[in-house]
């Protein structure tokens, strides 16, 4: 079993909106593991970015606030450490990716610079020239051809796929335990998304990291994680490592997910029968009904779902697989 | 009349790039490059490619919304790019668009009714007041949506329902041909699917013709007839959607369908990854623009470039050396 690096309990963020308090993360507990991919899947609004940010501290706050929960990363509550402290573990020890790699580098400084900027944060014995040297290498290491030449270029002078090698070169730089990816090749095309994908998994055979792959895609999840949480209205509704999540999924929702994929098994070539869909659309996070989140868009619900008997919680269907369902498929 | 609707022969839009201090024209991008092909009558076509390659340029240019600089677009036999204003006013009532971004490209301040009753308006259909409220009702059942959505605004309907008002403006004036630009993108997985069903439906209702621009390839094999794969402007390979994922000809388009992650943990992908990126069409490489990524390049795919061979009826692909199958 490999070593657990990161452990999330219980974890509760609110927002307060004009229109009241909301809960956008509702008890969601999480393992992640050395060398091994989580993968949080969820449409939008879900909560699989507000977790991530959690762990980052990087809720807003006010509007945010962390109501509960503890996260603990080799044997330090990532909620209660010193302000100080928490900024040497970020980039440092915890890595982040976004989503989109334009916004995320600042426009008017060179690659070189942004990335030596991390190492001098967090690696502050090295000297100038050695940051630069490391700036080169870690261009290098994700890939980028003639490194020494794009290390003195701007973002604007790269492609998407570029840039989004520059922020992982930035966010593996100092080494991490740990990198949350959010998104990372959302807004690339497929042919680069599989460039990426197969860099990080090849990097995190070198250097041992646990990642956390946050993404709505059940192909990438398919691709690339070992376990996966699926996530609906703040919950966590399933949770099992990926092939036992993809063979036999326990959850309504998980099902339905996977079967609203077109597939390309097809072999007519004419008009295809219809999409298997999810009926109706997530309930809005200020009016969640009582009972089950998923009750209004489920085949399978009943009396028990619509509040008689509480929330479902997530409980274990066998070993290793947990869903928060009252009448799990099989 | 033809069984084709549309026939788009050597279509090709250069956008001139301005510089220095007189603005001279210094270079263009061709972002579409004689591009030819016909649509069948109740077919879709689907259209894919990688940012940049010119599928959302050749879509609007279809309709002149981007006027082309060259080539032919014939639309029920009518060269359509030698229409005069209002000629084309009249013909863009039998072809409509809809387009990416559902936030966008609906009027806040409009509402519902107002937005599906403008196009009738210009083209001065359904006048009558009656038959016009009786019209929009037909619409937003159409479209499943219910009947009080009339009085509402944009803001007051999620991503899917906005796609749906969309749908229906574009149905408002009774088209033959739609152009989908990237009409499921902005939407989450299972709401998606919901709007694949109801552009299908629609289809075999009224009897239109798509041609259905998207990134997402998955869907666009599940909802096309036929399969048009773009590179840096130019149709590089068209096929039935069938044939397309196993019996590829052009290594570009084996090698983007491989580039789909596949949501079955269970079979290792046998997948081809493109070295570098797309090259700038400002740019393009000299031959075939895919050369330089292509594993099968041979001196002659740099010099030249290749013509369409063309298989069957239904796959043309441009290419020297292409997979065999």
């Amino acid at each position: 079993m490999a070593e657990k690096i990161l452990e999330i309990k219980d974890l509760c963020v609110e927002f307060n909106t004009d229109r009241g308090r909301i809960r956008a993360v509702n008890g969601v507990n999480l393992e992640v593991f050395k060398g091994k991919t989580l993968g949080v899947v969820g449409e939008s609004g879900s909560g699989k970015s507000v977790t991530a940010l959690s762990i980052m501290r990087l809720i807003p706050t006010p509007p945010g606030r962390i109501a509960n929960g503890t996260i603990d990363y080799r044997g330090e509550n990532l909620l209660e450490i010193p302000f100080d402290e928490m900024r040497r573990i970020r980039g440092n020890k915890i890595a982040m990716i976004f989503q989109e790699p334009m916004t995320s580098l600042n426009p008017v400084f060179t690659v070189g610079n942004q990335i030596e900027e991390v190492i001098e944060l967090h690696q502050s014995e090295l000297s100038k020239e050695q940051r630069k040297e490391k700036a080169v290498e870690m261009l290098k290491l994700v890939g980028i051809p003639s490194p020494e030449q794009r290390v003195t270029e701007y973002p604007h002078q790269l492609s998407g796929g570029m840039r989004q090698r520059v922020m992982i070169a930035m966010s593996l730089a100092c080494e991490p335990d740990i990198l949350i990816a959010d998104e990372p090749t959302t807004a690339l095309d497929v042919t680069i998304q599989a460039q990426i994908l197969e860099l990080m998994n090849k990097l995190q055979k070198e250097l041992g990291m646990g990642i956390i792959m946050i993404t709505h895609d059940l192909g990438v999840v398919a691709e690339t994680c070992d376990d996966v949480a699926v996530m609906y209205c703040g919950q966590i509704v399933e949770r099992a490592d990926v092939k036992t999540l993809f063979n036999h999924p326990q959850h309504p929702y998980t099902k339905g997910l996977m079967e609203s994929i077109p597939s390309f098994d097809s072999t007519s070539g004419q008009t295809k029968g219809r999409l298997p869909t999810i009926e109706g659309m997530v309930p809005s996070l200020f009016d969640l009904p009582d009972g089950c989140n998923f009750q209004d868009r489920c085949k399978n619900v009943t009396d028990k779902c619509r509040g008689s008997e509480g929330e479902p919680k997530l409980r274990e269907i066998s070993p290793g697989h947990d869903a928060a369902c009252f009448h799990p498929l099989s | 009349m033809s069984e084709y609707i549309l026939e788009v022969n050597n279509l090709t839009k250069r956008f001139p790039i301005n510089g220095g201090i007189f603005g001279r024209e210094v270079g263009a991008v061709s972002a579409v490059n004689n591009v030819s092909f016909k649509i069948k009558k109740g077919e879709t076509l689907g259209l894919v490619g990688e940012s940049g390659c010119g599928k959302t340029t050749l879509g609007r240019s279809l309709l002149r919304l981007i006027e082309p600089t060259s080539g032919e677009v014939k639309f029920n036999g009518t060269d359509i790019t030698s229409l005069d204003k209002d000629g084309m006013r009249e013909m863009r009532r039998k072809m409509q668009i809809i387009f990416q971004d559902p936030y966008a490209s609906l009027n806040p301040r409009m509402t519902v009714g107002g937005i599906l009753a403008e196009p009738m308006e210009i083209h001065k259909l359904f006048m009558d007041k009656q038959e016009r409220h009786k019209r929009l009702l037909q619409l937003l059942d159409q479209v499943q949506l219910p009947s009080d959505a009339l009085n509402k605004y944009p803001h007051e309907f999620s991503g899917g329902q906005r796609q749906r008002i969309c749908i229906a403006r574009a149905l408002a004036v009774e088209p033959e041909f739609i152009v989908c630009d990237e009409p499921v993108s902005a939407l989450d997985v299972s709401v998606q699917a919901q709007v694949v069903n109801l552009m299908m439906d629609l289809q075999k209702d009224l009897g239109l013709t798509y041609l259905f621009i998207a990134h997402d390839l998955k869907v666009v094999e599940y909802i096309s007839n036929r399969v048009a794969v773009m590179y840096l402007g130019n149709m590089v390979e068209v096929a039935k959607s069938s044939e397309l994922y196993g019996a590829a000809r052009h290594p570009y388009t084996k090698a983007l369908f491989s580039a789909i992650p596949n949501p079955n943990p269970n079979v290792n992908p046998d997948r081809i990854i493109l070295e570098g990126d797309i090259p700038s069409p400002m740019n393009p490489p000299s031959g075939c623009h895919f050369h330089p990524r292509c594993w099968n390049a041979t001196d002659e795919c740099r010099s030249a470039y290749p013509p369409v061979t063309e298989l069957s009826a239904d796959h043309a692909y441009r290419c020297f050396n292409p997979n065999q199958v």
